[in-house]
Order: C-alpha cells, then structure tokens, then sequence
C-alpha cells in the first residue's frame, strides 16, 4: 500500500510535482502514466526519500521510506537502471544490497535465476546492455521478497521478450498479493498491463480510477465512413441528428454513432458505401485527450486539477 | 486490505532492527562496496609502491654510505615515504565516496539505506578506517623494507616504532577524513581531487613564496601544513600542537559540512 498525500516538489521556480494525492493498493498493477517531464520519476524518488518533498508526504505501508531499518523487505525499487557503478560485477551489485539488507546470500543467485541474468552476473555491469542493466535492477528490486514494487520505465529498452517477460512479472507480483505501480509512456504497454491508472501531467493529477473506467469514460464512439456520394450521406446523416465531419473528398467521421446505424441508413438511401469501420479508441488516444486537456486547463491557470470524471468528460 | 500471504514478506510488516544491527550491516554493505570495484586497488598499489619503495630504496642508500649508519632508526622513513603516499590515500578514499555521485550509484545506496545518518557514519568509518590502516601497515612495511635493505645498519627500536606509527595514523585519519567530507559536500571526483590537492599540497608550498605575511600566516592554517610538519619536521610556524588543531579542524569542519549537504539535499540533484 502506498499513500501520497500532497506531495509539492518545487525546483527554484518549477513547480515539478503539484499538491498530487492518490493511493496505490495492493494486489493490482497500478500504472502511472504522464508525459516527459510530467514528474512520475519525481513523484517516484520522493516515495523512496531520494528527492526531499517540498510538502506532503508519501506513506508506504504507513510508513515513511526513510525510518524503515530494512527498505528492501519492505520496497523494491527499479528507478533509473544506469544508475550503478559499472565497475562492479551483477553479483556483488546485488551482494551490496543484501549486506545492506541482513539477506542471506543464497537469495542473490535466485534473483539472478529469476531474472535470466545467468552468467553475465559474474561480469562488470559496464559490459551489459540497456535490457541487461534492466534485469539487474529488477533482481535487487525482488531480492528480499517486498510486499511493494515501483518501476520507473521498466520497459526501455527491452526487446518483444523482455517486455513479455516484465507484463507476466507484473501480473504474477500483483495476483500474489503485492503492490505494483508501474510508470510508463508506453500507453498501449500500460493498456495490457495495468489494472487501474494514475495519469499526470505537469506535476497534476489528471485521473485515477481503472483503465477500463478511463477509457470508457473517455471513449466517445466514432465512426468512419467512405463513399464516393458523401454530400447526399452528409445531408442524410444531419437530418438524422448526428455530427458529422467531412476529412477529405470521400470521408466522413460520424460522432457518438456506430457502424450499423450508419449503415443502415446509408442502405435505406441506397448509398454506397466503400468502407465502414468503428474508430478503436485506444488508451493512446485517451491519455492524449487527457493530458492535451489539462495543458490547456493549466494554461488557463486552473484553480485545482479536474477530477476524473471532469476529464473524461 | 488484507493480502493473499503467498510468500514470506507478504505475512506482515518486517521486523524492526535495531539501529545498531542496521549500521552493522551497513559497514558490511560498504566494505564489500570499497572493495569490489578497481579504483580502490589500484590506490593502494599506489601507496604500497610509494612507501615499500621509497623504504627500500633508502634501506640500500644507507648501505651503500660510504660511512655506514650505526643502528639509526629505521622509522624515519615511514614518515618520509607517508608524505607522498598519503595522496594516494586520499584520492582513495575521496573516490570511494565520490564515484556513488558521479555514478549515479547513489540512487540504490539511498534506497538500501534510506537512514542517511548511518550511511554517512558507515561510509566514513569504512573508508577512512580503511585507509588510515592500509596507511599504518603500509608504514610498518616500509620501515621494515629499508630496515631488510640496509641490515645491519639500521635498527628498529620499538618505543619510536609506535610514536611514528601513530603520528602516520593520526595524518591519514584527519586527512582521509577530510576528503570522506570534501566527497559529501562536493559530490564530484574531480572538484574533490583538486580541493584535497590545494588543501593539502598545493597552497602549503605555495603560499608563502610571495613573502606576505598574511599568506604565510593562511598556509599556517591549512591541513597540508600541518601533515608535512608532523611527517617532516622542519615546517616554519608549525608546532605539534598547532599542527593537531589543524588538522582535526579541517576534518571536523569538513565532516559537519559533507554531513549537512547529505542530510538536507536531494539524493543527487
């Protein structure tokens, strides 16, 4: 479990992180999504006391991160995987973190097992690559079996493989009981992956509920249609009550409709039709909604952050 | 919220530790730290180097004398050769808390050991204890070289054998202390290596050829002066006691200044 509660962060005149407040429960894949600079990563370093919160506090099983004697039982943490001396070997890496952490030395070759670094452990981490490092910083994250997870962009840099490997890890720390939020711009990956969403932009929370929630409350139907008599279906359409927008010569976009309506009105006018198709609302399109939403509410210089169903609205 | 309890950690909140079990351990942690990455090696080669050589090479000078020594001490050279091997000490222990910062290895030391306080005691311990001890034996090594190299003409009375050993101890200990500090506050190999060279080498030697009083009077008060007076002797100005209030001032003031920039700022922003 993990509470954040008004966490601030102001860099000078920056304020990166912006009175944010949400909970991130157990047992679920909680996704944390944001563009660039949103401040997950903040948000992320402040729940692990790297990064001084200005105000607020983040809360992990009611507890402050820096008061725990034995962190790694309690958190795992994947943040920045170049974050690591390169000189030193993947095993005494990981053995650093155990001594720190009172964890008995056969727990290092499990991870290491665990997350298929196999050999290149006994290697220095400077040799490894991007995905490599990835698996590194997973494996101290799993060392000493904690009840919460954080990854900071657990993806980058994995191949098809790894990223499959990373969701079933997700899914499988998640169904044991565990705390798992996930930070990622990989929208279609969080989309998979997650259970339940917390999207930010520019230091705000923007929404928090499920992803099936936010896509649905997102989600208005649209459907896209080619003909080569788009005037007539126009008129027809619009007399008919729905919006309809024109894209180019022979394409239309019919707003909050479905494909059979559409065509069956075409059929009824004895219209032709070249293409038919509903517009698959993906969590890209959504979080684009969202997030290209708030800059304006920002701009606008918005009081407080809209609530989820003020966003999706 | 009660969870599934499918493994260990997930029955109940971990076991509180003592906080002297925790430094403990986290002495461990940056013992096996120093030590598996190269620079720190290749530091104490250095010192090892500077000290066993320049005692064996002094060993065989006496030797060679055309008026051989009649049993003199032999520790004279272990304060000699700490002169010179000291900044390879130095570097040594100011990288082994620098190269978390430049590294970004400071993100997972933080997050293994969030309770800053003990971090910087353990690191400071470790490092400094470490070398200070590399330091002293390296000492006794090089004593013993140069005592090997020019038997019978030179002796090791055990009396001046451990006032020697402890005044090199007591260098090393406030200098690499010193640079433990410079290391936390500055958070950058190179700015560090540079404060510690000025401090302890440069500025010394240099500021009072320019013959003003007042920089002779402000090298008077810089750690460098008062480890070559205490190694060497001969440091106009210097007394051992000045010496000792020097040195100790620049490590505690260096300590408290590395401590607070550990303690009050981000991780590494």
């Amino acid at each position: 479990m993990i509470e954040v509660r008004g966490l601030t962060k102001r860099y000078g005149d920056v304020l990166a992180v912006d009175d944010l407040s949400f909970d991130v429960e157990p047992g679920k894949v909680t996704g944390f999504l944001g563009p660039n600079g949103a401040g997950k990563s903040t948000t992320m370093r402040m729940m692990l006391g790297l990064d001084r919160p200005t105000s607020g506090k983040a809360l992990v099983n009611g507890r402050t991160f820096t008061m725990l004697a034995e962190p790694l039982r309690e958190v795992g943490a994947l943040l920045d995987p170049g974050s690591v001396h390169p000189g030193r070997t993947g095993r005494n890496h990981l053995r650093v973190a155990a001594r720190a952490n009172g964890i008995p030395e056969r727990r290092i070759a499990e991870v290491i097992e665990q997350v298929g670094l196999g050999r290149a452990a006994g290697r220095r981490i400077k040799g490894y690559s991007l995905g490599m490092r990835q698996r590194l910083g997973i494996a101290a994250a799993l060392l000493a079996d904690p009840r919460v997870l954080l990854f900071d962009e657990p993806m980058n840099g994995l191949d098809l493989d790894g990223v499959r490997w990373i969701r079933g890890l997700l899914r499988r720390l998640a169904d044991e009981g565990r705390t798992v939020l996930v930070s990622s711009h990989l929208l279609s990956e969080m989309e998979q992956t997650a259970d339940r969403l917390v999207v930010i932009g520019r230091g705000r929370l923007i929404a928090d509920a499920t992803t099936e929630e936010i896509l649905r409350g997102l989600g208005h139907r649209q459907v896209r249609v080619r003909t080569s008599q788009p005037d007539q279906l126009l008129t027809r359409l619009e007399e008919h009550g729905f919006t309809v927008q024109r894209v180019d010569a022979h394409e239309l976009r019919v707003e909050e409709s479905t494909a059979e309506q559409v065509g069956d009105l075409a059929n009824s006018f004895h219209l032709p039709l070249h293409h038919l198709s509903d517009v698959q609302q993906s969590l890209e399109r959504a979080y684009l909604a969202l997030t290209s939403d708030h800059v304006e509410h920002h701009a606008r210089e918005a009081e407080r952050a809209p609530t989820t169903m003020e966003a999706a609205q | 919220m009660t969870a599934p309890s499918t493994t260990p950690a997930l029955r109940g909140l971990a076991e509180d530790v003592s906080t002297g079990r925790v430094f403990a351990r986290t002495c461990a942690a940056e013992w096996t730290r120093l030590w598996t990455v190269k620079a720190t090696w290749w530091f104490l080669a250095a010192a090892a180097v500077a000290m066993v050589g320049l005692g064996a090479v002094a060993g065989f000078d006496a030797a060679a004398d055309p008026v051989p020594p009649q049993g003199d001490p032999a520790w004279l050279v272990s304060s000699i050769s700490a002169m010179p091997a000291q900044f390879a000490l130095l570097a040594f222990t100011l990288i082994a808390v620098t190269s978390d910062y430049a590294t970004g290895g400071i993100v997972p030391t933080l997050q293994w050991t969030p309770r800053r306080a003990v971090l910087f005691l353990a690191r400071a311990i470790v490092t400094a204890g470490a070398a200070t001890s590399a330091g002293v034996l390296l000492g006794l090594a090089s004593a013993l070289a140069a005592f090997a190299a020019a038997r019978p003409g030179l002796s090791l009375p055990l009396d001046e054998g451990i006032e020697v050993l402890a005044t090199v101890a007591f260098v090393f200990a406030a200098g690499t202390v010193l640079a433990v500090g410079l290391g936390f506050l500055l958070r950058n190999t190179a700015g560090g290596l540079v404060a510690v060279f000025l401090l302890m080498l440069v500025l010394p030697l240099l500021l009072p050829q320019f013959g003003y009083e007042w920089m002779s009077a402000l090298a008077e008060i810089l750690p460098g002066s008062g480890a070559a007076f205490l190694l060497l002797k001969g440091v106009p100005g210097m007394t051992t006691v000045s010496s000792v209030l020097v040195l100790l001032a620049w490590a505690g003031g260096a300590l408290l200044l590395g401590w607070l920039r550990l303690m009050r700022d981000d991780a590494n922003r």
